[in-house]
């Protein structure tokens, strides 16, 4: 548990979304810019205001991405700091701007993050090691060997899971944002062509450019800015936690199932809400099985009963556990240093009731949960 | 050249060839636990009192996976079969199944560990690799 307790309420005051697809005439930094200034604008703030800057990204696109896109806007001489956290490299961003608040250093601050994946499956080890000779760096494999774990211990069949990526379809086909928004049916998830079994393709996110920024403020100090409090949302926790030991030895920590237990468990705990508060959640679905394994390791259902409730439509938009109401990871893509921020950016747009024909009715507590490897997870709940 | 480990923290070989070895692990001698690979500190307890192990031959099937779409830089054939085995030291240890096919395969069926060089890749020595094959169980 973090000793330090958080001395004052932060607020989430502006999101900004850059779409996620392919965008090769962009470099990072523009990708990056063209989500920030969107927030800005959406919270009501001059970037001269904005006291610190956190930027997830993974990918190497030269040094300090976080500074080269910031001094476009002016060269403020504020911190700019820049994150690498895998896969939650933006979810890490938004928690260091949170705490950067909550802690009384700053009162307003910036969190983004952008990224251009290389095409191909995704490895987590350097380039010369010995993982290459090997054969089990390999994420998409990583997701693959627990979904049959997964299937075997549950009784879930391949079509089960495979809803999931259904679902997420349905949801992104609602979104103009989403890098993958066509609609499939079953039979085309289960008949598009095998990763690694039994994932087939369209259960595998796809690797993604995009980009996403949040402005977030001390609740005291939104008058100052001059923001509308009827639009900023409430960060009722935010909690990180890196790499629980699972048991199991070192080699499988990266694919460890349950690593979100004890985040949500302390999120739980600092928000004073329980899981039958949340009204719609963000998981880390980088592969279809991922989305079971998140919305069980966060008490939303029972272990080994998620793929039931997928298939009863449960996560649905009209579900009582709306998950990845924007298409998730699944179908809005996965460009590392944006995706936790995207998570944010939905939960606020959910929780002002702007989402359109993807609203979820009557939502006030949204969760967003994002996964890294090495591994790392993040849970933030958001209220109104 | 004679094939070097491809991961000496990971595995020893016992003779030059490269066709006899152990997977190394490390045990906490304070809570018992033991991990496969190299470490300073007990991932358990984090205690430093630890001892460096062969771990068995033979463990037991947990899942398995055919990876038809590579990771950059694998040099051996495509498919292949990844299984992750689980010792019964308790840590579980990741690497290709050979001699097999997927068909052959059921979760919790024994597995037995196997030696194979691979070419070395950008003029480097050719490695020993671990690899899984099914196990008779004894």
């Amino acid at each position: 548990m973090t000793n330090f307790r958080p001395q004052r309420q932060v607020m989430v005051a502006g999101v900004g979304l850059h779409p996620f697809g392919r965008f090769p005439e962009k470099d990072l930094a523009s990708l990056a810019l063209d989500a920030v200034v969107p927030a800005l604008e959406d919270a009501g703030v001059r970037w001269q205001d904005i006291q610190v800057a956190y930027f997830g990204h993974v990918y190497y696109h030269g040094m300090s991405v976080g500074e080269t896109a910031l001094s476009k806007l002016g060269l403020t001489g504020v911190p700019i700091i820049n994150v690498e956290n895998a896969c939650s490299s933006g979810s890490t961003a938004f928690w260091q701007a949170y705490w950067g608040i909550a802690t009384g250093m700053f009162d307003l601050a910036l969190a983004f993050g952008a990224e251009k994946v290389p095409r191909g499956p995704v490895t987590v080890t350097a380039d010369d090691s010995p993982e290459r000779y090997i054969g089990g760096d390999h994420m998409m494999a990583g997701y693959a060997l627990r979904m049959r774990r997964y299937m075997e211990e549950t009784g879930a069949t391949e079509a089960d899971i495979a809803q999931v990526a259904v679902k997420a379809r349905d949801n992104a086909a609602l979104n103009p944002y989403a890098h993958r928004s066509e609609q499939r049916t079953l039979a085309e998830v289960l008949e598009s062509r095998k990763i690694s079994d039994p994932l087939t393709l369209f259960q595998c996110c796809p690797t993604s450019e995009g980009a996403a920024a949040a402005v977030l403020c001390a609740e005291e100090s939104l008058g100052k800015y001059g923001i509308d409090r009827a639009r900023a949302m409430r960060v009722a926790a935010a909690v990180l936690k890196s790499g629980n030991y699972n048991g199991r030895g070192s080699d499988h920590s990266a694919f460890s199932p349950y690593r979100t237990e004890p985040a949500a468990l302390e999120a739980y705990e600092m928000s004073g809400l329980t899981p039958g508060d949340v009204d719609l959640v963000q998981v880390h679905d980088a592969a279809t099985i991922g989305e079971l394994q998140q919305i069980e390791s966060l008490h939303l259902v029972p272990f080994g009963e998620a793929w039931r409730a997928t298939v009863d439509g449960r996560t649905a938009l009209t579900g009582d556990i709306p998950t990845n109401t924007d298409g998730g990871l699944l179908a809005m893509g996965h460009p590392f240093g944006a995706t936790g921020i995207r998570m944010i950016h939905e939960t606020v747009t959910q929780l002002r009731q702007e989402a359109g024909p993807r609203q979820v009715k009557g939502a006030e507590v949204g969760l967003a949960q994002c996964s890294g490897a090495g591994d790392v997870t993040t849970v933030h709940i958001l209220t109104k | 050249m004679l094939p070097e480990s491809v991961d000496p923290n990971r595995l020893r070989l016992t003779n030059e060839e490269g066709s006899e070895g152990a997977l190394l692990g490390l045990r906490c001698r304070d809570c018992a636990t033991t991990i496969f690979g190299p470490g300073t500190f007990c991932q358990q307890c984090t205690s430093a009192n630890l001892e460096q192990v062969e771990l068995g031959q033979q463990g037991v099937l947990y899942s398995y996976t055919v990876v038809r779409v590579p990771p950059a830089g694998w040099p051996g054939p495509v498919p292949y079969i990844l299984g992750q085995v689980e010792l019964a030291e308790g840590p579980q240890v990741l690497a290709e199944i050979v001699d097999c096919t997927e068909d052959d395969l059921t979760i919790g069926m024994p597995m037995q560990l196997a030696l194979c060089t691979v070419s070395g890749q950008d003029g480097q020595a050719d490695k020993v690799v671990y690899k899984w094959e099914i196990g008779r169980g004894d």
